[in-house]
C-alpha cells in the first residue's frame, strides 16, 4: 500500500433539497468529504439525519440539487442512465436493509444477477456465484429460494450478490437493520473480511453506534450536515498503523 | 443482458402469474381465431365466386350487339338501342388498347333436313380464327374450320340428339341424327325472301360436319357454326336464287353484323375497354358488368368480417397492455433492484417487450391451431348458414364449395400479426417500466 492514500469518492458541497409543497427539506446540506480506497467508512446518524439520501447521491441513485460527486475520477452526477448502469456493473455493489432478493430466483440465480446484466458468460458466472456463496457459508443453500431461508441467510446471499462482480466499492444501507444482534455480528464480520481480502471500499449507513467499531472511519451526520469525522483505532498491528496515517489525514478534513 | 438470459427471465416472469398470463393469452387466442376464421371465410367466398363466374363465363369477352341493352349501374335494363355494326366498326375496335381479338358475328336462322326429319336451327357465322381465340368447346369428331378448309360446319351434339323431328308425325317426337350415317341437307328459311321461279331452290348437302361436345354454356349447345367466308359464299349462292328485289335486300344483310365479340387481354382491363368503346358511341355488354356490383357486395361483406376479427384483436391488445401495466406495478421494486444492480434501461425495455410479444405469439400459435379446427367444423357443419350468407352476395352455386379456406400464408401472417399486436400493446408499458427509478430499490416500506 502506498503512503499517500488514494481518494476513491469525492463528495464536494453536495446538497439535496426536497420540496414538499412550499416547504424545503434540506436532506443533505452542503456536505463535503472524501472516501479512500480500501477503507470501511461508516455514515452514522440518527433516523432522518440524511444518511440514506447521502448514500443514494453517492451511488448515483438520486440526482443531487447542487455540488459534485466524483467516483474513481468520474463525475457521477453528470452521467446518464446508461453510463451509470455500466459504471455500476463495473465498480459498484449494493447491500440492502431488506435484502432485496428476487423472490422467484434461487440463491444462486440471485447472486448471478449482476453478472447476467454484465453479460458474463454462463459458465464463468455460475462458478463465480458458487464461489461467492461458499465464501458466505451457504454452499448447502444454492438452490433455495429466499422464502426458504432465514433473514441472516438471505442477507448472506445479498452480500454474495454485492461482491460477486468484484466491485471496487460496496454501498450498504442499514445492512443489519432487520437482523438480531448475533446475526448482525456475523454479517458485519463477513462484509469486513471479504472487503479486506480484496481491498474493496465499503460505505455503510447505520444509526447503530455499536456498528461503528467495525469501520475504519466514522462520519457522523446530523440534520444533513457532517458533524464529525473520526478514525477508529484498533489493536495495533502493522497494517492498522498504516491506517492510522490515513486517519490523520482524514481528521484534518473534520468539520468540527 | 444476453438474449438467452432475457428469454429465460421473461418466461419466468410470465409463468409466475400463470392464471393472469393464461387469461391474457386466451384473449389473443380468441382474437386470432376471429381474424383467421373471418379471413378464411372471405377467401372461401371469393373462391366460390371465382369458380362460379370465371369458369363458365368467358370473363374477358365484351360484345357489341345490334340491339344493345342499356343497363344502369345496378344492372337494371332501361331499354335498347339499335346500332350499325359494320367492318368499319370492327376495324375501329381493333385499335382499342388491350383488345386481343375481335370477331364479327352473323346470326340467322335456317333449316336442316335428314330424310323425313327436320329442324329449325340458329346459325352463327364467325371468322375461323375466332374458334381458337374465343375458346370454343372440344369437338367429338371433325375439325373447326380453318383457312385451308373453311367448309367444315360445326353442329353441337345437343342439336343432333334433341332437335330433329318428323313434322308429319302426331307427337313430334325427336330423334337423334348421326351425320356419318344420315344425310344432312341445309336450306335457308323459305319465308323470308321470294325465290325466282326460274331458278332451282338453294340446297346444301352437308358432308363435312364437325360435332361439338355438350357444354355448360347454352349458347354453344344451340348454334350451328359456319366459317364467315364460307357462309358469305353460300349465302351469295342462295341470294342468286331469289327474285331481283329480294336479292338486293338479302345481300345487304351481309354488310351489318348481329354482334361483335371482343376478347380483352386481361380481366382487369374489361371495364376500361368497355368504357373506350362506349366513348365511340356504342353500347356494350359483358359478364363483368353484372359481376361488378355482386363483387362489391361480396367485398363489403368480407370487409365487415375482417372488421369483426380486427375488433377482437384490438380487445386482446388492450388486454395485453393491461396485463403488462399490472405486471409493472407489481414489479416496481424488482425493476428498481435490477437497475441498482446494473441492468441497462434498454434491457428493461426489451424484457417487457419480450413478455408482451410472447403473450401475443403464444396466443397466435394456439389460436391458429384452433382456427384449423374451427375451419374444419365450418366446412363440415356450417353449410346451411353459409349458403344463405353467400347467396346474399351473389354466389348461388355453392355445391361442394368450401366456406372457410386457410391458405398457407395465413397462419404465418396471423402469428406475426399477433406478435406485433403484443409488441405494440407492450410498448408503452415497457417504456413506463424504464422510467421506474433505481430509488425504488432503496425504499424499505414494503
Ligand atoms: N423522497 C423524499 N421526499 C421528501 N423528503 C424526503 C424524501 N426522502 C427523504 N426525505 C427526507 O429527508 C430527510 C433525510 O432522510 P433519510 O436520508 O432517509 O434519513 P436517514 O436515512 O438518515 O434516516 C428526512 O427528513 C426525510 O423525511
Ligand atoms: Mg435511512
Amino acid at each position: 500500500m502506498g503512503v499517500e492514500p488514494k481518494k476513491i469518492i469525492e463528495v464536494k458541497n453536495v446538497r439535496k433539497i426536497y420540496r414538499m409543497g412550499n416547504e424545503k427539506i434540506y436532506a443533505v446540506d452542503d456536505i463535503s468529504f472524501d472516501i479512500y480506497e480500501g477503507e470501511f467508512c461508516c455514515l452514522l446518524g440518527s433516523s432522518g439525519s440524511g444518511k440514506s439520501t447521502l448514500l443514494n447521491l453517492m451511488a448515483g441513485i438520486e440526482k443531487l440539487t447542487s455540488g459534485q460527486i466524483i467516483m474513481k475520477g468520474q463525475p457521477i452526477h453528470k452521467m446518464n442512465e446508461t453510463r451509470l448502469a455500466r459504471f455500476r456493473q463495473k465498480y459498484l455493489g449494493f447491500v440492502f436493509q431488506s435484502y432485496n432478493l428476487i423472490g422467484t430466483m434461487t440463491a444462486l440465480e440471485n447472486v448471478e444477477l449482476p453478472l447476467v446484466f454484465k453479460r458474463t458468460p454462463k459458465k464463468k458466472r455460475k462458478t463465480m456465484a458458487k464461489e461467492m456463496l461458499v465464501k458466505v457459508g451457504l454452499k448447502n443453500r444454492l438452490q433455495h429460494k429466499p422464502k426458504e431461508m432465514s433473514g441472516g441467510q438471505q442477507q448472506r446471499v445479498g452480500i454474495a450478490r454485492a461482491f460477486v462482480a468484484k466491485p471496487s466499492i460496496v454501498f450498504a444501507d442499514e445492512p443489519t437493520g432487520n437482523l438480531d444482534t448475533k446475526t448482525t455480528m456475523e454479517v458485519m464480520n463477513l462484509i469486513r473480511e471479504i472487503a479486506r481480502d480484496n481491498h474493496q471500499t465499503i460505505v455503510m449507513v447505520t444509526h447503530d453506534q455499536s456498528l461503528a467499531e467495525y469501520a475504519d472511519r466514522v462520519i457522523r451526520i446530523l440534520d444533513g450536515k457532517v458533524q464529525s469525522i473520526e478514525t477508529i483505532k484498533e489493536e495495533t498491528n502493522v497494517e492498522e498503523e498504516n491506517n492510522g496515517v490515513v486517519g490523520d489525514t482524514a481528521d484534518s478534513n473534520c468539520v468540527n | 443482458m444476453r438474449i438467452s438470459d432475457l428469454i429465460k427471465m421473461g418466461l419466468r416472469n410470465l409463468s409466475r402469474r400463470k392464471a393472469r398470463t393464461g387469461l391474457t393469452v386466451l384473449g389473443v387466442i380468441i382474437g386470432t381465431i376471429s381474424i383467421v376464421i373471418m379471413v378464411s371465410i372471405g377467401i372461401g367466398m371469393n373462391n366460390s365466386f371465382d369458380k362460379q363466374f370465371m369458369e363458365n363465363g368467358a370473363m374477358t369477352v365484351i360484345r357489341i350487339e345490334q340491339y344493345g341493352s342499356i343497363i344502369d349501374d345496378e344492372g337494371n335494363w332501361l331499354g335498347s338501342k339499335e346500332q350499325v355494326l359494320d367492318d368499319n366498326l370492327v376495324d375501329m375496335v381493333r385499335q382499342v388498347d388491350h383488345v386481343k381479338a375481335v370477331a364479327p358475328v352473323l346470326d340467322t336462322s335456317a333449316m336442316l333436313y335428314s330424310g323425313k326429319y327436320e329442324t329449325y336451327i340458329s346459325l352463327r357465322a364467325i371468322g375461323h380464327e375466332a374458334f381458337a381465340e374465343f375458346g370454343y368447346p372440344e369437338l367429338i369428331s371433325g375439325a373447326y374450320p380453318t383457312a385451308e378448309n373453311n367448309r367444315s360446319v360445326v353442329i353441337p351434339s345437343y342439336v343432333l340428339e334433341n332437335y330433329f323431328y318428323n313434322p308429319n308425325s302426331r307427337n313430334y317426337e325427336t330423334v337423334a341424327i348421326d351425320p356419318k350415317e344420315d344425310e344432312l341437307i341445309f336450306k335457308f328459311n323459305e319465308w323470308r325472301y321470294v325465290r325466282n321461279e326460274r331458278k332451282k331452290e338453294f340446297k346444301l348437302d352437308l358432308t363435312n360436319v364437325a360435332i361439338m361436345e355438350e357444354s355448360d354454356n347454352w349458347e354453344h349447345n344451340s348454334y350451328v357454326y359456319f366459317d364467315m367466308d364460307y357462309y358469305k359464299e353460300i349465302y351469295t349462292q342462295y341470294a342468286n336464287t331469289l327474285k331481283l328485289e329480294d336479292r338486293k335486300k338479302a345481300m345487304a344483310e351481309l354488310d351489318t353484323y348481329s354482334y361483335i365479340m371482343i376478347n380483352v387481354d386481361n380481366i382487369k382491363n374489361v371495364t376500361q375497354v368497355q368504357e373506350d368503346i362506349e366513348a365511340l358511341g356504342y353500347v356494350t355488354y359483358s359478364e363483368m358488368q353484372y359481376l361488378e356490383p355482386l363483387k362489391q357486395t361480396s367485398d363489403m361483406l368480407q370487409m365487415v368480417l375482417g372488421a369483426i376479427g380486427a375488433l377482437a384483436m384490438m380487445v386482446s391488445a388492450i388486454n395485453i397492455a393491461n396485463t403488462m401495466v399490472m405486471s409493472i406495478y407489481e414489479r416496481t421494486k424488482e425493476i428498481g433492484i435490477m437497475k441498482v444492480l446494473g441492468c441497462l434501461v434498454k434491457d428493461v425495455k426489451k424484457l417487457f417487450l419480450f413478455e408482451a410479444a410472447m403473450i401475443g405469439l403464444l396466443g397466435g400459435i394456439v389460436g391458429i391451431a384452433l382456427s384449423y379446427l374451427a375451419s374444419f367444423a365450418i366446412n363440415k357443419y356450417g353449410g346451411p348458414l353459409f349458403q344463405t350468407l353467400m347467396q346474399s352476395s351473389g354466389v348461388y352455386d355453392v355445391g361442394d364449395a368450401k366456406f372457410s379456406v386457410i391458405p398457407f400464408w395465413l397462419p404465418f401472417l396471423a402469428s406475426g400479426f399477433a406478435m406485433l399486436i403484443g409488441v405494440l400493446a407492450g410498448y408503452f408499458p415497457a417504456r413506463r417500466a424504464t422510467k421506474i427509478s433505481a430509488i425504488e430499490a432503496m425504499k424499505t416500506d414494503s
